[in-house]
């Protein structure tokens, strides 16, 4: 594989094992309707979106976390492996991080996202 | 990590009679009330815009196109579009509550109130996005 192939893979692998740690020990919320009202209340950390989400949905919760200023991960990978990161055997397009528990997955998705979201 | 629906706020109408409708945040109720167990709003928003003024017009026909026709109304979250604007308004906070929604007498001296006070805002030309129509 070439090296910004392999980089990547790497990255993936590390979110995914980032997401398993949030299951485990820390606070989530999967599903459209469920990250909305987390968004609203504030209360949601980081907002991840599969990248087969139907673009309005997807413009949607961007501008929804551009209010509240969380932090938006665009996982690179469709719903359905979304849904096998978080160890559940159905889709998962969007998701919400309450409390990341003992993930570091805000601090290192927040620091490379952080220009994503004002996009 | 904000709340995002505070009252001043300007919200779109998802759905329903004012589908489209721009309305401002007056009373938020985010944990809900035992008759709505959901999170809820009380919005003041423009049912008739005012129409198109252009310098060219005499006053009594600018001010005749300058009249706004507000709804008040209490709308779940769901149904709401929270956007990046906020009005500043000052609505009558004694008149404007749950109950004179319910209460047809009251529920008109409420909108008259606050249509005096949009037409206020409107005039002073502030805050002009609110008061356009939003094309769809």
């Amino acid at each position: 594989m070439s090296a910004s192939q392999k980089k990547q893979k790497k990255a993936i692998e590390s979110i995914n094992s980032r997401l398993a740690l949030v299951m485990k020990s820390g606070k989530y919320c999967l599903g459209y309707r469920q990250t909305l009202r987390t968004l609203r209340s504030g209360k949601s950390k980081l907002v991840i979106i599969a990248s087969n989400t139907p673009p309005l949905r997807k413009s949607e919760i961007e501008y929804y976390a551009m209010l509240a200023r969380i932090g938006v991960h665009h996982y690179t990978g469709t719903n359905i492996e979304l849904g096998t990161a978080c160890g559940k055997y159905f889709r998962v397009c969007t998701l919400s991080i309450t409390d990341p528990g003992d993930s570091d997955i805000l601090r290192n998705m927040a620091g490379s996202e952080a220009a994503a979201p004002q996009s | 990590m904000g709340k995002i629906m505070k009252s001043g706020k300007v919200v779109l109408l998802l759905g329903g009679r004012f589908a489209g409708r721009k309305a401002i945040v007056v009373k938020t109720y985010d944990d809900g009330t035992s008759e709505k167990p959901y999170g809820h709003a009380l919005v003041v928003g423009i049912e008739r815009y005012p129409r198109k003024v252009t310098k060219s017009m005499a006053k009594t026909k600018i001010a005749k196109r300058s009249k706004i026709k507000p709804f008040v109304k209490v709308m779940n979250y769901n149904h709401l579009f929270p956007t990046r604007y906020s009005v500043d308004v000052q609505f009558d906070k004694n008149l404007l509550n749950k109950d004179a929604i319910k209460d047809p007498i009251k529920k008109k001296k409420v909108k008259f109130s606050c249509r005096q006070r949009l037409e206020e805002k409107y005039k002073t030309g502030k805050s002009r996005w609110f008061f356009t129509r939003l094309r769809f």
